[in-house]
């Protein structure tokens, strides 16, 4: 017993030590900590933008940590705000960006955009507006976005086939996504439940983690509806309008003509095993597919044409600086070289994410890599229709929360498209005029 | 010196003592547990997102909004369905396992391991194989039960057996606990009170009824307040599991709290709401500190 | 005959509980034992559906890929430093307070106990952040106290062992205090050998509990050289991709130590203890 206390004192002694001499500020060099959230894939790319950004400003360090996402991330700068011990750069979700700037605790951009080392307003405007939508908050900008991602659709080419479709045509319009979703279902052993699916409807619960997700996917049919969530002045939601009603039963038919409710795998697996034929992702799984789907043909395509219009929706992550953080101006340096579109090019040929900026698209290198990459080209070609949703003010989460409920019980809860929408635009509006009584 | 005296100088004694040994505790305890639990009660009459370093006091707001949330009386009424469903199920499988491997059985080692690693494995791991055995198609639980003519059950996405689900896999989950926890006690039953009882002539149950179970009353007592409270608290296998759905029909307490914390960073009302429960679950202790002590008259409870 | 049937009862009785109990065993180890065959799977081998229980060949590398994902290495000597350490505290500080609760009679005493059963009945989910919050006033942020200290005290450890100490007959303290034993000459000397199967279940549950720690851990602890190994496996996970295979692999050396605890502390409910010699 004696023994193991003092072998236990001894390592503790060790352990601070060791801990102690890692500080920072070694020779009048500056560290920037950097929080982000990228899985162990992807951090090779990113320590090689690093070394890269390191080599070019000798006198600037940067710190990266990771910190697990979502409600880790959240978690995490709460305690760190609350601690004054926020890092100067962080990465996060458009989804929070309100709370963050509730709280003064992120630098408006402005203030480094108009400064000496700022971004001229052609450059500002190279940059997608729909990812600058979602970087700003009341007409204000709060954020830089570090990369672009947006949703297209995922198609298995073999099983086209094998229904007899062309291989090299995905469906184009709502119609025909639903005519292919039925007539690429099949059930093998005709127990009256599909074991092969045409198209995945991403319906989750609501209340879950992957309820935004499934948000996320819907909007764009929303848009290509002609709709919106909100309108101009935010005193409104508008999503149980026509557009939202129509979008809705789409999704709603499909999901009950193939009866998803019985389909409670991963879409992913589901796909990879040849039990999906079509369904929705992003450009951060291509690596990904790469690698486990080698004995299948399989391709990425636009999302099919709305009645109004083609769309797509923009995610990616953003780069905040903190007001507590001691190194503003050289923060500001690195978010500045990371959307340099050289910089770009490069994170996006390694990363598997898309560049921020237009003109990288004419980066000599870029432009080659897209030519060998075709399915990564659909997601770039995309970023022309991709949308963001008109940034909300006030009750952002609560309001994307009623869509998400919305769709889960119009689909999983067999309600009525018109009803199921009309009560959470009645919840939300409740909450949007709380607002404006204040 | 008379008696009183002695007495007060030996309860002077006690006290000093008694401080002294739980001195250590009770440093750590009021700063990291008990201050804590103090200002989330002091939250829980304030709105505060947790960004911004201020609170404002709104009064009864928090405990008024939420006994008016229809949502909350589904919550509740769920939370109380799963503890119901979990504690009884789980208290007596695991006093079954506990007696059994006291027994001659061979490889109780192994087998202790095995009923005590649900408990030790990731939830996020465990869900993983949990979807499968659900799964309507493919799934083993269904493919078990047809062998009984029973139809197939949609597990996940039907709103009644999705509860039915998160029962069975949160007793699969906790029940090492109590098996190790009623191993223990019955560990601590002399054996020479079974003797004596066997030279009487006592019958197996005789024993366990007059023997084991009143001679386990403080560790039952004390598996009972703990599974009580943790299946009110039940949130990762909800997390991993079903994450409240379908249709909001397996959220339970904690994670309605939860939500209202982290994704909606309105801490104020999930304090009312962890207060709320706190108060239903004190009363509920205090219930059962009375009938077991009117019942057993034993003063380990 | 009649002897011999008894036997038979009692061969088939046992061969019944052993299969009743051993069917039982399978289906709760199952999910594990499926993790494990998982960790060794090429990914490929994972995503398919309807699953399949073995790999069509093994690929150790996912432990060598997963070790090498983040330094490992030494999120484990943090983790089971840690856990060691508010183990052997906790037994420490919840003996002493368990003995002050069952055995002393003092004013306050129950009022004290009911506080100490009440905080456990709010969840941790809101009292997180005020902790945090005190460790921020002690400046303990990002360091070993910070993982360490708050996990010193335990009302569930406390009350544990109080439970089981008032199982304890009372005569054999008595007899020890007339030969003018101290009170902790008594909780060390008599109450604590007798104890080793509660104290045996509080280390585990203390060790896996602290050893499996999350999101105290997220919030308190920045540096790369404080982690522990649960922060490092969430790497593996990402709001939309999960690394399976990875993950798996990590997972089930995340459960060894916790694994090798449990046997190690499961000779003392086997071993037990005879009270033999004590009047009832």
């Amino acid at each position: 017993m004696k023994k193991l206390i003092a072998v236990l004192l001894t390592a503790c002694m060790l352990f601070t030590t060791c801990g102690k001499n890692k500080k920072q500020n070694e020779n009048g060099n500056v560290t920037i900590t950097f929080w982000h959230s990228f899985v162990a894939s992807t951090i090779p790319a990113l320590e090689d933008l690093i070394s890269q950004f390191e080599k070019e400003h000798p006198g600037i360090k940067i710190n990266a940590q990771y910190v697990p996402t979502g409600d880790a991330l959240i978690q995490k700068l709460i305690t760190a705000i609350q601690s004054k011990t926020a890092p100067d750069i962080s990465w996060i979700h458009s989804d929070f960006l309100a709370d963050l700037v509730d709280a003064d605790a992120i630098y408006e951009m402005a203030h480094f955009i108009e400064g000496e080392n700022g971004l001229s307003q052609e450059e500002l405007s190279d940059i997608y507006p729909a990812l600058m939508q979602y970087a700003s908050l009341r007409k204000k900008i709060y954020s830089i976005p570090m990369e672009a991602t947006n949703l297209a659709l995922i198609y298995n080419k073999d099983l086209f086939r094998k229904a007899g479709y062309d291989a090299e045509r995905p469906p184009q319009t709502w119609d025909e996504l639903k005519t292919y979703a039925i007539k690429l279902s099949e059930d093998y052993n005709h127990d009256g439940i599909y074991d092969q699916i045409g198209f995945f409807v991403p319906v989750y619960p609501s209340s879950g983690p992957l309820s935004g997700w499934m948000t996320w996917q819907w909007i764009p049919y929303l848009w290509q509806a002609g709709g919106y969530i909100v309108n101009e002045d935010q005193t409104e939601v508008l999503y149980n309008s026509k557009a939202g009603v129509q979008a809705l039963t789409l999704w709603k038919e499909i999901y009950d003509s193939l009866n998803l409710s019985s389909f409670t795998v991963d879409y992913d697996v589901a796909f990879a095993s040849q039990r999906v034929a079509m369904s929705m992702d992003g450009p951060w799984n291509l690596p990904r597919f790469n690698n486990i789907m080698k004995n299948i043909d399989w391709a990425f395509a636009p999302l099919p044409e709305g009645p109004e219009k083609r769309a797509t929706v923009v995610g990616g992550e953003y780069l905040v600086i903190f007001k507590q953080s001691p190194h503003p101006d050289e923060s500001w340096t690195f978010i500045r070289w990371i959307i340099r579109p050289d910089v770009q090019a490069r994170w996006a040929m390694k990363s598997g994410y898309l560049p921020v900026r237009q003109s990288v698209k004419s980066v000599p290198e870029f432009t080659q890599y897209l030519e060998e990459n075709p399915n990564f080209k659909v997601f770039v070609d995309q970023m022309e229709v991709a949308q963001a949703q008109r940034p909300l003010d006030n009750f952002g989460l609560q309001i994307t929360r009623h869509i998400a409920e919305a769709i889960e019980a119009a689909t999983l809860g067999g309600m009525d498209p018109q009803e199921a929408l009309n009560r959470s635009a009645e919840k939300s509006n409740k909450l949007l005029k709380s607002v404006q009584k204040e | 010196m008379n008696q009183q005296q002695y007495i007060n100088r030996q309860h002077r004694k006690n006290f000093i003592t008694g401080i002294l040994f739980l001195t250590p505790t009770l440093v750590i305890f009021s700063m990291f547990i008990l201050f804590p639990v103090l200002f989330s009660f002091f939250l829980s009459f304030h709105k505060w997102n947790m960004f911004s370093s201020s609170q404002s006091f709104i009064g009864f707001a928090n405990y008024q909004r939420l006994l008016t949330d229809p949502e909350f009386w589904q919550v509740l009424k769920q939370t109380i369905m799963y503890t119901l469903g979990t504690v009884p199920l789980n208290m007596i499988i695991a006093l079954f396992l506990a007696m059994m491997l006291n027994k001659k059985i061979k490889g109780k080692k192994f087998l202790r391991t095995a009923f005590f690693t649900p408990v030790i494995i990731s939830p996020v791991a465990a869900a993983l194989i949990w979807r499968w055995i659900y799964d309507p198609n493919f799934g083993l639980l269904n493919y078990a039960t047809g062998f009984f003519g029973i139809p197939p059950v949609n597990w996940l996405n039907d709103s009644r057996a999705a509860m039915a689900a998160l029962i069975i896999m949160g007793v699969w989950k906790n029940l090492g606990i109590n098996m190790v926890l009623f191993s223990a006690g019955l560990q601590g039953i002399p054996d020479t009170y079974y003797e004596a009882a066997e030279m009487d002539g006592a019958g197996r149950w005789s024993k366990f009824w007059n023997i084991t179970l009143p001679m386990l009353t403080p560790t039952t007592f004390f598996i009972m307040i703990m599974s009580m409270i943790s299946s009110f608290q039940v949130f990762d296998i909800v997390y991993v599991l079903t994450s409240g759905g379908p249709m909001g029909s397996t959220k339970v307490m904690v994670f309605y709290m939860y939500e209202y914390a982290f994704k909606f960073f309105e801490m104020g009302y999930a304090s009312a709401v962890a207060y709320i429960f706190f108060a239903m679950l004190a009363v509920l202790t205090l219930l059962q500190v009375k009938y077991m002590r009117t019942r057993s008259g034993y003063e380990g409870v | 005959m009649a002897t011999n049937n008894v036997k038979i009862q009692k061969l088939g009785k046992s061969i019944l509980t052993h299969g009743v109990i051993y069917l039982l065993a399978f289906i709760t180890i199952a999910p594990f034992i499926w993790m494990i065959l998982t960790s060794l799977k090429d990914i490929s081998d994972i995503f398919v559906y309807p699953p399949k229980w073995f790999p069509d060949k093994i690929q150790w590398n996912n432990y060598a890929r997963a070790f090498q994902a983040a330094p490992f290495g030494r999120y484990y000597l943090n983790s089971i430093f840690v856990a060691v350490t508010v183990t052997l505290g906790q037994l420490i500080t919840c003996s002493m307070a368990a003995y002050a609760f069952a055995r002393l009679k003092f004013w306050g005493r129950d009022v004290l106990f009911y506080i100490f059963l009440g905080t456990m009945m709010i969840p941790y989910q809101v009292t997180m952040i005020p902790s945090f919050m005190v460790l921020h006033w002690l400046g303990w942020i990002d360091s070993y106290q910070a993982l360490i200290v708050p996990g010193l005290a335990s009302a569930f450890g406390t009350f544990l062992l109080r439970q089981f100490f008032l199982t304890i007959p009372k005569e054999l303290e008595e007899a020890a205090y007339i030969d003018g034993c101290s009170k902790f000459r008594v909780l060390w000397q008599i109450i604590l050998p007798l104890s080793k199967p509660a104290l045996a279940t509080l280390a585990i549950f203390t060790f896996m509990g602290t050893f499996n720690d999350f999101i105290w851990a997220l919030i308190v602890v920045n540096s790369e050289h404080l982690r522990t190994v649960q922060l490092g496996l969430a790497v593996f996970r990402d709001r939309y991709i999960t690394d399976w295979d990875l993950l798996m692999a990590g997972s089930v050396m995340a459960t060894l130590p916790i694994l090798i605890v449990f046997f190690f502390a499961q000779k003392y409910f086997i071993k037990g203890i005879t009270l033999s010699g004590i009047k009832g």
